[in-house]
């Protein structure tokens, strides 16, 4: 064949392939793994129901050192650890990057930097004036930092599964496991009570008690008989109080609802229902939430958590609601 | 302190209900978590607002510091280059006015020089022309009374052949004068008119 023929018929080709690549090769391709899932099922076939399976023990605190003092239980258990795991990595880095300020950064110091900037002049600059924002830039920035590196560690698979472990030339180590302790919803509360008091409490300087509880009900009611006023009073009550679980429960939530898909997606669902045939459609999807949970929900949660705060505080302490 | 009474009731209460169902352990907090939380958290605030955050800040008014001096720098440098540029333009200016005038001058030189070399070299010329001119008509002049004098003495010398007798003085010379007066001379000095 010469070459100007081959020139000529090219484009040709290339046009019937393009032609099948948009919307036919999508087909294609899922046709072909719907076709893999079913082929496995029928080589396969269903196990039933999983009984002994059961997910929730994923998450589940088996004291590894049992601690206790003055009848509260300190016991060492996963999410001690990885709050230890967490605090640790947190201050390394900040320190490690802080002694080594260059005036030309490198990419981490850069990424500091960015988060850096983000806690101080978006999350306690864009919600509080500047002298609260010098006071709580610390808290802010320690709870966005702290709460990130809990997050992003909780993606890390380490051997924390002592439910099941796995026999290494005779030493039982215990199987590799993500766990959050974000996950956990003793953690996220704490934090959250720590922001509800200390917000309280700078309103109450701020303001006066009075003129503070005053200042959570919403302007314009100046007219209004004291009767309905008191219920208005109350509903701003039972907000305050929802803030506690909203908070909190936010960042619990997100956080083990992304752990339970990456657990029922790799795996979890087809041990569950006793259909192995069902791993090879959710694995796939395991990647998917996987970068997803990465790359945006503990950055997302982590900041929602600090600028929650910052509003939080910015709302008690502003003259007016 | 009514609130820590609360705050300690969340996790009972959560335990309490917890020993019945398999996941509730998942939304029950445990008083001893929540301490190691708090403690593990606040001393991480204070490490990272007592030695990471000022560092951090410092670092960065240090960079923000240098960047605004580095642009105060180039803009005086900016503006020196452009003030420098600028006198270079008008020295510039200035020279090529000089040249010009220069050049106008060595001009206008050489041309007087070219003048007065044209008038000395015509002068020269027709000195010369005009001493070459007095020196033919004098050599014109010698010949003629030359010529004149021997045509005198053969027209003399032919007369006494064919009239036999010596003319005398007064005789021959009214003779050469009236041949003389036939004789056109104008041929010999028509080169020089």
């Amino acid at each position: 064949m010469s070459a100007e023929q081959a020139v000529t018929e090219a484009p040709d080709g290339a046009a019937k392939s393009s032609g099948l690549s948009t919307k036919a090769k999508v087909l294609i391709g899922l046709g072909a793994y719907l076709g893999i899932a079913i082929l496995l099922l029928l080589i396969f076939g269903s196990d039933g129901k999983n009984e002994e399976f059961q997910p929730q023990n994923e998450f589940k605190l088996e004291p590894w050192i049992t601690l206790e003092l003055g009848g509260i239980d300190f016991s060492i258990n996963k999410a001690v650890l990885y709050l230890i795991l967490a605090s640790a990595l947190t201050i390394a880095t900040m320190l490690w990057i802080s002694k080594r300020m260059q005036q030309k950064p490198n990419r981490v110091q850069t990424a500091i930097e960015v988060a850096y900037d983000l806690t101080k002049n978006t999350i306690a600059g864009g919600a509080l004036d500047t002298k609260m924002a010098a006071r709580w830039f610390p808290f802010l920035a320690a709870l966005f930092f702290w709460i990130w590196f809990s997050n992003m560690i909780g993606f890390l698979p380490l051997p924390t599964n002592t439910e099941h472990t796995v026999n290494v030339f005779g030493a039982e180590i215990p199987s590799f496991a993500l766990y959050a302790a974000t996950a956990n919803l003793s953690i996220p509360l704490v934090l959250t009570l720590v922001v509800w008091i200390s917000y309280h409490v700078e309103g109450v300087r701020a303001k006066g008690l009075f003129k503070y509880l005053a200042s959570w009900l919403p302007p314009g009611l100046e007219d209004m008989n004291p009767a309905a006023k008191a219920f208005i009073f109350v509903i701003e009550a039972i907000s305050h109080f929802a803030r506690l679980i909203s908070l909190s429960v936010r960042l619990f939530a997100n956080i083990l609802a992304g752990h339970l898909l990456l657990l029922f997606m790799g795996g979890g669902l087809a041990v569950l229902l006793g259909i192995a045939a069902l791993g090879a459609l959710t694995f796939p999807l395991a990647f998917f939430f996987f970068i997803l949970e990465v790359g945006l929900i503990a950055t997302l949660q982590a900041f929602i958590f600090s600028t929650l705060t910052a509003i939080y505080l910015g709302g008690a302490t502003s003259a007016s609601h | 302190m009514e609130l820590l009474g609360y705050i300690a009731a969340i996790p009972l209460a959560a335990a309490a209900a917890g020993e019945e169902e398999g996941g509730s352990f998942l939304v029950s907090p445990g008083l001893g978590l929540m301490i190691w939380t708090l403690v593990l958290f606040l001393f991480t605030m204070w490490v990272l607002s007592k030695f990471a955050f000022p560092k951090i800040q410092e670092a960065l008014d240090r960079r923000a510091k240098t960047i605004a001096e580095s642009i105060d720098a180039a803009e005086r440098q900016r503006r020196e280059s452009d003030e420098l540029l600028a006198e270079y333009r008008a020295r510039l200016a200035e020279a090529r006015e000089q040249a010009d005038d220069i050049m106008a001058r060595a001009r206008k030189a050489a041309e007087t020089a070219e003048a007065e070399a044209t008038a000395a070299g015509r002068e020269k010329r027709e000195e010369l022309v005009s001493q070459a001119k007095r020196d033919i008509e004098a050599e014109t002049r010698r010949s003629l009374e030359q010529i004149r004098g021997e045509v005198a003495d053969l027209t003399v010398l032919a007369t006494e052949k064919v009239t036999r007798k010596s003319l005398t003085a007064e005789d021959q010379k009214r003779l050469v004068e009236e041949a003389l007066a036939e004789v056109d001379f104008s041929t010999l000095s028509g080169s020089e008119n």
